[in-house]
Protein backbone atom coordinates (compact mmCIF):
# COMPACT_ATOMS: atom_id res chain seq x y z
CA UNK A 1 0.00 0.00 0.00
CA UNK A 2 1.06 3.28 -1.11
CA UNK A 3 0.48 6.38 1.11
CA UNK A 4 0.57 9.58 -0.51
CA UNK A 5 1.48 12.37 1.49
CA UNK A 6 1.35 16.13 0.28
CA UNK A 7 3.26 18.74 2.55
CA UNK A 8 1.67 22.18 2.55
CA UNK A 9 4.57 23.49 4.39
CA UNK A 10 7.42 22.51 7.14
CA UNK A 11 9.38 24.81 9.38
CA UNK A 12 12.98 23.32 10.43
CA UNK A 13 14.92 24.57 13.44
CA UNK A 14 18.70 24.47 13.63
CA UNK A 15 20.70 25.49 16.95
CA UNK A 16 24.44 25.99 16.51
CA UNK A 17 27.01 26.79 18.91
CA UNK A 18 30.69 27.11 19.31
CA UNK A 19 32.90 24.10 19.73
CA UNK A 20 34.88 25.27 22.51
CA UNK A 21 35.72 23.76 25.55
CA UNK A 22 35.12 27.12 27.73
CA UNK A 23 31.69 29.04 27.47
CA UNK A 24 32.80 32.19 27.73
CA UNK A 25 36.13 34.31 26.52
CA UNK A 26 38.80 35.12 28.54
CA UNK A 27 39.87 38.07 27.19
CA UNK A 28 36.10 40.07 26.83
CA UNK A 29 34.47 37.58 29.55
CA UNK A 30 31.33 37.55 26.61
CA UNK A 31 29.75 33.97 25.86
CA UNK A 32 31.56 32.19 23.04
CA UNK A 33 27.78 31.98 21.56
CA UNK A 34 27.14 35.90 21.78
CA UNK A 35 29.77 38.24 20.06
CA UNK A 36 32.82 40.04 21.29
CA UNK A 37 31.95 43.69 22.34
CA UNK A 38 32.41 45.41 19.29
CA UNK A 39 29.93 43.28 17.00
CA UNK A 40 26.80 43.19 16.82
CA UNK A 41 25.70 39.65 15.95
CA UNK A 42 27.02 36.26 16.60
CA UNK A 43 28.27 33.66 14.23
CA UNK A 44 30.52 34.19 11.00
CA UNK A 45 31.00 37.80 11.39
CA UNK A 46 32.62 37.17 15.12
CA UNK A 47 34.41 34.00 14.36
CA UNK A 48 36.53 32.07 17.13
CA UNK A 49 40.06 31.69 16.62
CA UNK A 50 41.86 28.44 18.24
CA UNK A 51 45.88 29.18 19.35
CA UNK A 52 48.54 26.01 19.23
CA UNK A 53 48.00 25.95 23.09
CA UNK A 54 44.56 25.08 22.32
CA UNK A 55 43.22 28.19 24.41
CA UNK A 56 40.09 29.93 22.16
CA UNK A 57 39.22 33.60 21.73
CA UNK A 58 37.16 35.56 19.85
CA UNK A 59 38.95 37.05 16.71
CA UNK A 60 38.65 40.61 17.26
CA UNK A 61 39.67 39.96 20.90
CA UNK A 62 42.76 38.22 20.31
CA UNK A 63 44.13 40.10 17.09
CA UNK A 64 43.45 43.16 19.46
CA UNK A 65 45.40 41.78 22.64
CA UNK A 66 48.68 40.33 19.66
CA UNK A 67 48.43 43.99 18.21
CA UNK A 68 48.82 45.63 21.64
CA UNK A 69 52.05 43.73 22.30
CA UNK A 70 55.40 45.07 20.78
CA UNK A 71 57.13 42.00 21.15
CA UNK A 72 55.58 38.48 20.72
CA UNK A 73 52.25 37.92 22.28
CA UNK A 74 51.96 35.45 24.58
CA UNK A 75 48.46 33.59 24.88
CA UNK A 76 46.21 35.22 27.77
CA UNK A 77 45.39 31.47 29.47
CA UNK A 78 48.64 29.86 29.79
CA UNK A 79 51.02 32.75 28.90
CA UNK A 80 52.68 30.13 26.03
CA UNK A 81 53.66 32.27 23.22
CA UNK A 82 50.71 32.86 20.66
CA UNK A 83 50.47 31.20 17.72
CA UNK A 84 47.56 30.51 15.72
CA UNK A 85 46.71 26.94 14.84
CA UNK A 86 47.19 26.37 11.71
CA UNK B 1 37.83 53.23 25.12
CA UNK B 2 37.38 51.33 28.27
CA UNK B 3 35.55 47.83 28.00
CA UNK B 4 32.59 48.74 30.56
CA UNK B 5 30.42 45.95 29.36
CA UNK B 6 33.64 43.77 30.74
CA UNK B 7 34.01 45.94 33.71
CA UNK B 8 30.50 46.07 34.79
CA UNK B 9 30.39 41.61 34.40
CA UNK B 10 33.32 42.08 36.96
CA UNK B 11 31.76 44.35 39.31
CA UNK B 12 28.78 41.85 40.13
CA UNK B 13 31.09 39.09 39.80
CA UNK B 14 33.25 40.19 42.32
CA UNK B 15 30.41 41.16 44.75
CA UNK B 16 28.70 38.05 44.70
CA UNK B 17 31.03 36.25 46.62
CA UNK B 18 32.19 39.35 48.92
CA UNK B 19 31.69 37.01 51.67
CA UNK B 20 34.21 34.05 50.60
CA UNK B 21 36.91 36.30 49.37
CA UNK B 22 36.90 39.43 51.32
CA UNK B 23 38.07 41.43 48.44
CA UNK B 24 35.96 44.22 47.16
CA UNK B 25 35.43 46.63 44.01
CA UNK B 26 33.17 49.44 44.03
CA UNK B 27 33.21 52.60 41.82
CA UNK B 28 34.30 55.60 43.58
CA UNK B 29 30.85 57.39 41.30
CA UNK B 30 28.19 56.23 39.56
CA UNK B 31 29.30 58.42 36.38
CA UNK B 32 32.92 57.00 36.03
CA UNK B 33 33.72 53.50 35.76
CA UNK B 34 37.05 53.79 34.93
CA UNK B 35 37.95 55.38 38.60
CA UNK B 36 37.68 52.48 41.57
CA UNK B 37 38.28 51.54 45.04
CA UNK B 38 38.89 48.08 45.85
CA UNK B 39 39.67 46.65 49.19
CA UNK B 40 41.78 43.61 50.53
CA UNK B 41 41.62 42.45 53.95
CA UNK B 42 45.70 41.70 55.35
CA UNK B 43 46.26 38.02 54.98
CA UNK B 44 46.09 36.04 57.77
CA UNK B 45 49.12 34.84 60.06
CA UNK B 46 50.98 38.21 58.60
CA UNK B 47 51.60 41.40 60.43
CA UNK B 48 48.74 42.80 58.17
CA UNK B 49 46.34 40.34 59.72
CA UNK B 50 42.93 42.40 61.24
CA UNK B 51 43.68 45.22 58.70
CA UNK B 52 41.58 46.36 55.60
CA UNK B 53 43.58 48.03 53.07
CA UNK B 54 42.26 50.31 50.55
CA UNK B 55 43.84 50.57 47.07
CA UNK B 56 42.86 53.07 44.14
CA UNK B 57 42.43 51.83 40.91
CA UNK B 58 42.16 53.56 37.38
CA UNK B 59 41.48 51.64 34.20
CA UNK B 60 43.26 52.83 31.29
CA UNK B 61 41.29 53.47 28.17
CA UNK B 62 43.02 50.28 26.59
CA UNK B 63 41.80 47.98 29.05
CA UNK B 64 41.59 45.11 29.52
CA UNK B 65 44.75 44.80 26.80
CA UNK B 66 46.97 46.56 29.10
CA UNK B 67 46.89 46.32 33.29
CA UNK B 68 44.90 48.26 35.73
CA UNK B 69 46.73 50.32 37.77
CA UNK B 70 46.75 50.37 41.11
CA UNK B 71 47.93 51.89 44.41
CA UNK B 72 47.30 51.72 48.29
CA UNK B 73 45.81 55.03 49.65
CA UNK B 74 46.32 53.06 53.38
CA UNK B 75 49.78 53.57 54.43
CA UNK B 76 51.34 50.11 54.26
CA UNK B 77 54.61 49.13 55.78
CA UNK B 78 56.12 46.15 52.94
CA UNK B 79 59.14 46.31 50.88
CA UNK B 80 57.41 46.33 47.55
CA UNK B 81 54.62 48.87 48.56
CA UNK B 82 56.01 52.55 48.83
CA UNK B 83 55.37 53.87 52.37
CA UNK B 84 55.43 57.19 50.80
CA UNK B 85 53.22 56.94 47.78
CA UNK B 86 51.40 53.25 48.17
CA UNK B 87 52.92 52.31 44.75
CA UNK B 88 53.21 48.72 44.36
CA UNK B 89 55.92 46.79 42.74
CA UNK B 90 54.29 43.63 41.29
CA UNK B 91 55.19 42.28 37.59
CA UNK B 92 51.35 41.15 36.79
CA UNK B 93 50.31 45.07 37.08
CA UNK B 94 53.11 45.70 34.91
CA UNK B 95 54.71 43.70 31.70
CA UNK B 96 53.13 40.62 33.23
CA UNK B 97 49.59 41.79 32.94
CA UNK B 98 47.19 39.35 30.88
CA UNK B 99 43.99 40.13 29.72
CA UNK B 100 42.64 36.82 31.47
CA UNK B 101 43.35 38.58 34.23
CA UNK B 102 40.51 40.27 36.15
CA UNK B 103 40.43 43.11 39.45
CA UNK B 104 39.70 40.55 41.72
CA UNK B 105 42.57 38.46 40.78
CA UNK B 106 44.84 41.32 40.49
CA UNK B 107 43.44 42.33 43.97
CA UNK B 108 44.19 38.94 45.32
CA UNK B 109 47.65 38.74 43.77
CA UNK B 110 48.47 42.15 45.47
CA UNK B 111 46.94 40.55 49.03
CA UNK B 112 49.14 37.62 48.54
CA UNK B 113 52.60 39.85 47.78
CA UNK B 114 51.18 40.79 51.58
CA UNK B 115 52.35 37.52 52.43
CA UNK B 116 55.01 37.07 50.17
CA UNK B 117 56.96 40.01 50.39
CA UNK B 118 60.11 39.81 47.71
CA UNK B 119 63.09 41.82 49.24
CA UNK B 120 65.63 41.74 46.70
CA UNK B 121 62.90 43.75 43.52
CA UNK B 122 61.92 46.35 46.31
CA UNK B 123 59.69 49.49 45.80
CA UNK B 124 60.81 50.89 49.18
CA UNK B 125 64.59 50.67 49.77
CA UNK B 126 64.17 51.79 53.21
CA UNK B 127 61.97 49.10 54.27
CA UNK B 128 63.39 46.31 52.04
CA UNK B 129 66.46 46.64 54.07
CA UNK B 130 64.97 47.03 57.20
CA UNK B 131 63.40 43.30 56.39
CA UNK B 132 66.40 41.84 55.09
CA UNK B 133 68.78 43.18 58.32
CA UNK B 134 66.76 43.08 60.95
CA UNK B 135 63.37 41.42 60.36
CA UNK B 136 62.13 41.51 63.72
CA UNK B 137 61.86 45.33 64.08
CA UNK B 138 60.44 45.03 60.16
CA UNK B 139 57.11 42.88 61.67
CA UNK B 140 57.11 45.60 64.63
CA UNK B 141 56.71 48.55 61.92
CA UNK B 142 54.47 46.45 60.25
CA UNK B 143 52.13 45.72 62.59
CA UNK B 144 52.06 48.48 64.37
CA UNK B 145 51.49 50.74 60.66
CA UNK B 146 48.31 47.92 60.41
CA UNK B 147 47.25 48.73 63.55
CA UNK B 148 47.52 52.97 62.68
CA UNK B 149 46.37 53.08 59.60
CA UNK B 150 44.34 49.16 58.34
CA UNK B 151 42.31 49.11 61.28
CA UNK B 152 38.60 50.28 60.60
CA UNK B 153 38.78 52.20 64.15
CA UNK B 154 41.57 54.31 62.65
CA UNK B 155 40.01 55.44 59.18
CA UNK B 156 39.69 58.74 59.19
CA UNK B 157 41.06 59.12 62.51
CA UNK B 158 42.52 62.61 61.73
CA UNK B 159 38.97 63.62 60.68
CA UNK B 160 37.87 62.83 63.94
CA UNK B 161 41.10 64.92 65.70
CA UNK B 162 40.47 67.37 63.27
CA UNK B 163 37.07 68.18 64.79
CA UNK B 164 37.83 67.60 68.54
CA UNK B 165 40.76 70.03 68.31
CA UNK B 166 38.10 72.43 66.75
CA UNK B 167 36.19 72.24 69.87
CA UNK B 168 38.95 73.76 71.62
CA UNK B 169 40.98 70.47 72.92
CA UNK B 170 44.54 69.98 72.42
CA UNK B 171 45.92 67.77 69.60
CA UNK B 172 47.52 65.50 71.42
CA UNK B 173 44.92 64.78 74.08
CA UNK B 174 42.25 64.52 71.49
CA UNK B 175 44.00 61.77 69.53
CA UNK B 176 45.24 59.71 72.68
CA UNK B 177 41.57 59.73 73.91
CA UNK B 178 41.04 58.22 70.50
CA UNK B 179 43.16 55.72 70.25
CA UNK B 180 41.98 54.93 74.21
CA UNK B 181 38.18 54.27 73.30
CA UNK B 182 38.49 52.55 70.06
CA UNK B 183 38.13 55.68 67.49
CA UNK B 184 34.50 56.47 68.89
CA UNK B 185 34.50 60.19 68.48
CA UNK B 186 31.39 60.36 71.17
CA UNK B 187 33.03 58.30 73.58
CA UNK B 188 36.40 60.28 72.93
CA UNK B 189 34.81 63.62 73.71
CA UNK B 190 32.82 62.21 76.88
CA UNK B 191 36.59 61.20 78.06
CA UNK B 192 38.20 64.42 77.04
CA UNK B 193 35.08 66.34 79.16
CA UNK B 194 35.43 64.29 81.77
CA UNK B 195 39.14 64.64 82.49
Amino acid sequence: MKVKILLFWWHAVAAWTWDAQDETCGICRMAFDGCCPDCKLPGDDCPLIWGACNHAFHLHCILKWVNSQTSQAHCPMCRREWQFKG
Amino acid sequence: MVDFARVQKELQECSRDIERSGIKVVPKSDANLACLLGTIPGPIGTPYEGGTFQIDISLPDAYPFEPPKMQFTTKVWHPNISSQSGAICLDILKDQWSPALTLKTALLSVQALLSAPQPDDPQDAVVAQQYLRDYQTFVGTARYWTESFAKSSSIGIDEKVKRLVEMGFPEGRARSALETVGGDENLALETLCSG
